[in-house]
């Protein structure tokens, strides 16, 4: 479904049906509006622009989206999810907090990196591009931010950490993610997992666990 | 763009309007009050886009809360987005103003970054309009304004690099390129956040956490804490 890879049937969905076909539209379209959208900025991107990328009729568009909001909050919401389901089968399993965490933040990584549009559509656009995108942005941070809470558990003074930690935490990592996807560095993204990994576990586990966690295997 | 004009107070150009200045505007810096027509115009914008929001504002509202003519606008700004750069940029020139007063009235750097974040909660709390302006319309303003938003945050990396200085070298060793900038990216991300979900009053008590989070790295966890909690 993402520009580089091939679109995956949704389970239950197993022949080309009507709906699969419409399905494929649909994510052309958002696929369209998320370069266009990282190449132009939000405002500037019309449907015109979205329709011509994705190479369907102006009709086609308007009988799967209302508006570019509209198509826009569904790009977001497509890639929000496309993350978290990386997030959670990469982290899922491992029992380790700070590894599921370097897991967790691992496959964050690759999946910017290898969908930048898309990335983009959902760290940098969304906060710009309408009032419900910043809400929905709001609501994505809270999966990262339950999943370093578990981190208090673990560490020795897990009870006196600050209460707004982990939002600060994500708000640091997203920050260095939205500056490299603005200079279009989305190449390098993969490299940072160390330094992220470091600093995210530095105030649970202090300066040299973290850098244990962040520097093996 | 044209050269700002000055009427004095008791040009008929000067509108009574001035007197009255809307609850919360009286801790701004004088160029915001001002009497000239260009510095009007940007508080104008402050204020629509605080009724309004951005998106919504329109020259109209500006030219009628800065009461003067729409001719008078397009002699100084060539469009909405290009005031309201004029108006951010005034809002940041002033924030940053007194962030570095609070921040080089102290000696130790702790304290110094102590001050520092005090002193922007305390803008931003007693302004709310600007908070908005600066922290959440900000974004919606256009490639132009996003370019300085991030400009501005990354201006703020200096403030902590100087916390390396004279740091040991196991804590350096655990210090990366990026530390800073994911310092002040969650630190703003915490600020805007309250700024978005209209609780900009709740900033103030962000002191001690934002300190500790700041301070952490350079100093561990327990001296952190400890330099947040003075009073």
């Amino acid at each position: 479904m993402a520009p580089k890879s091939t679109p995956r049937p949704l389970p239950g969905r197993h022949q080309l049906s009507r709906e699969f076909i419409a399905q494929h539209q649909r994510a052309r379209i958002i696929n369209a509006l998320a370069l266009e959208v990282s190449e132009k900025g939000y405002r500037n991107v019309t449907v015109a622009d979205i329709v011509k990328r994705a190479g369907i009729a102006r009709n086609t568009f308007y009988e799967n989206f209302g508006s570019k909001e509209d198509c826009f909050l569904a790009a977001q919401q497509f890639a929000m999810s496309a993350a978290l389901d990386r997030v959670v089968e990469a982290a899922g399993e491992i029992d380790d907090w700070s590894y599921r965490v370097k897991a967790g933040l691992a496959a964050f990584l690759r999946f910017v990196a290898e969908e930048p549009a898309l990335a983009r559509t959902c760290m940098v656009d969304a906060l710009a591009a309408a009032p419900t995108s910043a809400r929905y942005y709001e609501e994505s941070l809270q999966a990262f931010i339950s999943l370093f809470r578990l981190g208090r558990d673990v560490s020795p003074h897990g009870q006196e950490l600050p209460e707004t930690l982990e939002e600060a935490l994500i708000g640091g990592v997203f920050w260095i993610l939205y500056q490299r996807l603005l200079d279009a560095e989305a190449d390098g993204i993969e490299e940072l997992l160390p330094e992220l990994v470091e600093f995210a576990l530095t105030p649970y586990l202090g300066a040299e666990g973290a850098r244990a966690v962040a520097t093996a295997g | 763009m044209s050269k700002p004009v000055h009427p004095s107070v008791d040009s008929p150009e000067y509108p009574p309007e001035l007197a009255r200045l809307p609850p919360g505007r009286h801790g701004l810096p004088r160029e915001f009050v001002s009497r000239n027509q260009r510095e009007r115009l940007i508080a104008g914008l402050a204020e629509a886009v605080a009724e309004n929001g951005y998106a919504n504002t329109t020259i109209a509202h500006i030219t009628r809360h800065a009461a003067v003519s729409r001719r008078t606008f397009y002699e100084h700004f060539a469009s909405k987005d290009e005031c309201f750069v004029a108006a951010y940029d005034t809002v940041m020139a002033e924030l940053r103003r007194r962030v570095d007063e609070a921040f080089n009235e102290e000696e130790e750097w702790p304290q110094a970054v102590r001050a520092g974040i005090a002193a922007m909660l305390e803008f931003l709390t007693a302004e709310p309009h600007l908070a908005r302006l600066s922290m959440v319309e900000a974004l919606v303003a256009g490639p132009v304004v996003v370019e300085r938003y991030d400009a501005a945050i990354q201006g703020l990396v200096p403030y902590f690099e100087a916390g390396r200085k004279g740091r040991p070298a196991e804590v350096l060793a655990g210090l990366s390129s990026s530390t800073e900038e994911a310092l002040v990216g969650g630190m703003v991300s915490l600020i805007s956040r309250r700024v978005f979900a209209e609780r900009t009053a709740e900033l103030e008590s962000l002191l001690p956490d934002l300190v500790e989070f700041a301070l952490t790295p350079y100093l561990g966890s327990a001296e952190a804490a400890k330099v947040a909690r003075q009073g």
